[in-house]
């Protein structure tokens, strides 16, 4: 091992911090855990990029909020992000689960009941622990695309520690995957996708989001007229200490007409409602540490 | 994993709390209540015994005080800056049992769950320092007496769950149908 890879491993999104949550969710009493809970989500605070980039967020979803204020508010994102994994990981090496309540359950069924649909979702809860009891109560099959952790240890650990059960693609490889996914949909699998953020150079559309221009993935909308599906947004909120919401809205229909620009624009504009009322309710898990809105300053 | 579907009444299931005095509570609660009301749509409890967030929160409160109230004696300060100081020591102190009986534990016995065998070394250590600043003259032994007392009520608690074991049983499977 070189020695720049050496210290890697300690960087925020190295493999250590993944060993060092495992070996605390295989050894720490669950009456200590929320002090090594908070001890934690106040040392990560030190990560400057990622608390800046919250604390940018929180300006637009939060207007004419302090910077003081809007501090605090970052340790409830650190706070809330650290009890999110842990419980993912807890899911995955001790078979886990929290409290689950479900909001729009119609909504829910239809998506389980549909050949074939598009679980459009956020960085928000714990999208894995969702998917995980998907994969886990639903007889359909279910497929997470996500981008691939940056790191190459930590993505082999990643792979290594996953959930059985649950087929993960990486949006890396965008014309195959788009290929591959259109077949799996078409089959009757359910695709879930996580729309709120742009990662990579994928192709995207033009949104409005909390008034200011932004993108979001192309890639679910597309997929979603090509196999004539509906897209089903999906938010797995945190409640409390083991406890979750999974709130499914209602559908979003890619209706086809001659004008694609406008089919595409109307499904977008449906979808970022929808997020919009979720982040606005829900900031505090809003896993975005990377500025949305690139124009708003430090 | 047991689960209950759709019974609001069964977040207050004995067997969802750890500790006896927890036991009790959650089931003159469980009697207390008819029927619960919840805006979700569906609900899903898991029967877990560190499932409950007030239980394992208040006793994570309470011993994050007594540890506070130990450093803070021990600390060549006067009380209010050894307060202070002590919090964050506090918090470093409590990863202790973990981060040094941990990796002993899994070099002996291998890499898995060892949650119940360090919260076993982490309460007891939390008893012999109980007793040292109990016995001791300091302002602290309010809080070890304190501790004491907590442990002495789970006790008691745990012989009454134990009698009413028949019931709690009787009670958790009518909410459960």
């Amino acid at each position: 091992m070189t020695r720049s890879a050496w210290w890697r491993r300690f960087l925020v999104r190295g493999v250590f911090w993944r060993q060092l949550l495992r070996f605390a969710i295989l050894n720490v009493p669950p009456w200590i855990e929320p002090i090594i809970m908070a001890f934690w989500a106040a040392f990560f605070l030190l990560w400057g990029p990622g608390r800046r980039g919250v604390m940018r967020n929180l300006q637009v979803i939060k207007p004419g909020s302090t910077s003081l204020a809007n501090f605090f508010r970052c340790y409830r994102v650190f706070w809330n992000y650290a009890w999110t994994i842990a419980d993912n990981v807890r899911f995955k090496e001790l078979r886990t689960i929290p409290d689950w309540e479900f909001v729009g359950w119609n909504h829910f069924q239809s998506m389980q009941a549909s050949s074939g649909a598009i679980l459009l979702t956020a960085h928000m809860g714990s999208y894995d622990l969702g998917a995980h009891l998907f994969s886990e109560t639903s007889t359909r099959r279910i497929v997470m695309v996500r981008a691939p952790e940056e790191d190459p240890e930590t993505r082999r650990f990643e792979e290594h520690h996953g959930a059985e059960g649950l087929r993960i693609e990486f949006n890396t490889r965008a014309t195959e995957l788009a290929l591959d996914l259109l077949e799996t949909v078409r089959e009757g699998a359910i695709v879930a996708i996580q729309g709120d953020r742009v990662v990579g150079p994928i192709s995207t559309f033009p949104a409005t989001f909390f008034g200011r221009p932004s993108t979001v993935p192309a890639g679910p909308f597309a997929l979603a007229m090509a196999a004539r599906v509906p897209i089903y947004p999906v938010f797995v909120v945190r409640a409390g200490r083991r406890r979750y919401r999974l709130v499914t809205s209602r559908p979003i229909e890619i209706t086809r007409s001659r004008n694609r620009d406008d089919d595409f624009a109307r499904a977008v504009a449906q979808w970022m409602t929808e997020l919009e009322a979720v982040v606005r309710g829900y900031w505090y898990q809003w896993f975005t540490f990377e500025p949305a809105w690139p124009e708003v300053s430090a | 994993m047991n689960v209950i579907a759709d019974h609001p009444e069964a977040r207050w299931l004995p067997s969802r709390h750890r500790f006896a005095v927890g036991k009790l509570i959650a089931f003159a609660k469980l009697r207390g209540t008819t029927q619960s009301v919840n805006s979700a749509e569906r609900l899903i409890f898991p029967i877990d015994r560190d499932q409950t967030a007030a239980e394992m929160n208040g006793v994570a409160i309470w011993i994050f005080v007594t540890t506070v109230c130990y450093i803070a004696a021990a600390l060549p300060l006067i009380w209010p800056a050894a307060i202070i100081v002590a919090i964050p020591i506090a918090a470093i102190v409590l990863q202790f049992p973990t981060v040094i009986i941990g990796p002993i534990v899994r070099m002996l016995i291998g890499d898995g769950n060892h949650i119940k065998i360090i919260s076993v070394i982490a309460m007891s250590l939390l008893v012999i320092a109980s007793s040292y600043v109990a016995a001791s003259n300091s302002w602290a032994r309010y809080a070890a007496w304190f501790f004491f007392a907590v442990l002495i009520l789970n006790g008691a608690a745990a012989v009454v769950v134990w009698l009413l074991r028949a019931p709690i049983r009787a009670a958790e499977e009518r909410c459960a149908r």
